[in-house]
């Protein structure tokens, strides 16, 4: 606990450092991956908390950014207003998507929320008054708003803007997996059945769950329209979704950081491997494997385990010294 | 002040007679009763128009042989199961056709026939969590220390009503098959239910783990002083802890009554205890 606090503490240290200096480029790298740690970090509250495996999060995503999108184009809304919406709006609409999934459980609930993805992939490429069509959004503009936050507009800027979402959304996560609502998503986790004799509405809280998860999958896809400036049909596509799973796997599901270190992961592994080879994606998922078979716990599950071993080997120290 | 005295002196003259008039129905009036239900899937009558009440502070057992219907009346009592007919009271209340969670609310808590914990929690994570289920906030999605602290009490308690208490910090996956069993019954009573419905709680057990686990709950059962309908086939268990029995053969009661008299019973005898020989 104490080494996970030091090192989370640390990590956070640097990244507030980051913009001092590093170049432009890295800039742009480290704002996509705050991004995609949020939306893999949304997604944990699912699949690590609950056991519910969703196929198909990219749509939490392609909502949030084609939400976010559409009200920097069409309106004169501030930015951090329209993250903010666009992330409530996300949510409500999850609560119908979660009310139709958790109709089913296992790989039929994973099918549902594919289908749902899906189906918004579809209205994404047809509702072209909205949507743009195949073309998508373009353009999307950072609108600072009258509040003088023209900072937001900045490159430095708006890697604050996401890092301070990305550290609300962890601590907001982390009070939400500690209270007594996180103790019944973990009693579903390990038995749903017993949870549901013991007297809870397991399907409220699973409703519940979904609908939180992806309002901040759609912060994640709220911040990125602006920060690319553009939202298009790719993000609503069941490959992100794949991915998104693989972050919060390779990185340690049930942590909300690990998926976090996941996304950095994925992004530095693809950065890499795509140097070389076009088929990068071949080897990630030899990498992938390895982990499922060699450590399912994951990135940070290795460092806390890491960790244990150095704090026993101290305590071991101590007594023969 | 006149109305006042008026309907307080009308309402005392209703009760008296609501009292005076059903004394002897409501006094009677056990805390579980089961009127005619059954249990159809398809052309198999899986419960056959079972009438059987538990009165308040009683160890009933319901016993049969395999295939008698004894789980199928678990699933239609907690709701589990939807009755094809017939109706569930509940300390006074018709609780037919509620979902499983409203029911298991109202005051009656289970074990299952297959252990069912949560493997990875430990034992007291396991009990913690049965009692949070009748915290006011047990949803709360924030802090909850409060929440947690009390229901760790009961549970506690729980753990050390069937004596667990020493291993309550271990995981519920590692404890012996025996003290799972035992967790499970922990669970229910960190519920503090009215009635609690226990469905073969030896099932899986050694003759020396089931002889441990009995001596357990025996002297539980002597000290807590709850309702409990027990399913079980093991007859040793059932004589050694039941008050009163309930026999089902083939979905259908045929008969009711006290531990010997049911043991002595002709028919009981040709369905059950002679078809064991």
């Amino acid at each position: 606990m104490r080494l996970s606090l030091l090192l989370g503490l640390t990590g956070l240290g640097l990244m507030i450092a980051a913009p001092l200096g590093l170049p432009p480029f890295a800039m742009t790298l480290l704002t996509e991956l705050v991004i995609l740690g949020l939306f893999a970090m949304s997604l944990d509250l699912m699949v690590g908390y609950t056991r519910l495996v969703s196929f198909g999060h990219a749509a939490a995503y392609g909502l949030g950014a084609y939400a976010s999108g559409y009200l920097l184009l069409n309106t004169q809304t501030p930015l951090p207003f329209v993250v903010i919406l666009a992330a409530l709006l996300t949510g409500v609409i999850a609560l119908g998507v979660g009310w139709v999934c958790t109709q089913a459980t296992g790989v039929s609930f994973s099918m549902l929320t594919l289908a749902f993805a899906q189906l918004l992939y579809a209205i994404a490429f047809k509702w072209t008054s909205v949507t743009g069509g195949s073309d998508g959004l373009a353009g999307i503009p950072r609108r600072p708003g009258p509040l003088g936050l023209t900072a937001l507009t900045t490159k430095a800027g708006f890697y604050y803007f996401a890092l301070g979402c990305l550290v609300i959304a962890f601590l907001f996560c982390k009070v939400l997996v500690s209270s007594p609502f996180g103790a019944v998503l973990r009693g579903i986790r390990e038995n749903e059945a017993k949870t549901l004799a013991l007297g809870y509405n397991t399907r409220l809280y699973k409703i519940a769950v979904v609908a939180i998860s992806y309002a901040l999958g759609g912060l994640a896809g709220a911040l990125y329209a602006p920060f690319a400036g553009f939202a298009n049909t790719e993000l609503l596509f069941w490959l992100f979704s794949g991915q998104v799973l693989i972050m919060v796997i390779v990185g340690g599901s049930g942590t909300l950081i690990g998926p976090i270190l996941g996304a950095a992961f994925f992004m530095m592994l693809e950065h890499q491997l795509s140097s070389y080879t076009e088929a990068w994606a071949l080897f990630f998922g030899l990498v992938f494997i390895a982990f499922v078979l060699f450590a399912p716990e994951g990135i940070w599950g290795l460092i806390s385990r890491w960790g244990r071993r150095g704090a026993v080997a101290e305590v071991k120290g101590g007594q023969h010294g | 002040m006149a109305d006042t005295a008026v309907n307080a002196a009308l309402g005392a003259a209703v009760n008296t007679a609501a009292g005076s008039g059903s004394s002897a129905t409501v006094a009677a009036e056990p805390l579980l009763q089961l009127d005619g239900l059954t249990k159809r899937y398809g052309a198999l009558v899986a419960v056959d128009n079972v009438s059987m009440q538990v009165a308040d502070g009683e160890v009933r057992a319901v016993i049969g042989p395999n295939g008698a219907g004894k789980t199928t009346l678990f699933h239609l009592i907690t709701g589990v199961v939807k009755p094809t007919m017939g109706r569930v009271r509940f300390a006074g209340e018709d609780i037919t056709g509620l979902p499983a969670h409203r029911i298991c609310q109202r005051g009656l808590s289970r074990t299952f026939q297959l252990t069912s914990l949560f493997p990875e929690m430990s034992a007291r994570e396991n009990t913690t969590l049965a009692a949070q289920a009748r915290h006011p906030r047990r949803w709360q999605p924030f802090g909850g220390s409060g929440v947690f602290s009390q229901a760790r009490a009961v549970g506690d308690a729980a753990l050390e009503q069937l004596g667990l208490a020493h291993v309550a910090d271990r995981p519920a996956g590692l404890l012996s098959h025996g003290d799972q069993r035992l967790l499970e019954v922990a669970m229910a009573m960190s519920q503090q239910p009215k009635v609690l419905l226990l469905d073969e709680p030896t099932q899986g057990l050694s003759v020396e783990e089931t002889a441990q686990a009995v001596d357990t709950l025996a002297r539980f059962l002597d000290k807590a002083r709850v309702t409990v309908l027990l399913v079980e086939h093991d007859m040793e268990v059932v004589f050694r802890l039941a008050h009163k029995i309930t026999v089902l053969h083939r979905g259908g009661v045929i008969a009711d009554g006290a531990p010997a008299a049911v043991k002595a019973d002709a028919r009981v005898q040709e369905a059950y205890l002679g078809g064991m020989d």
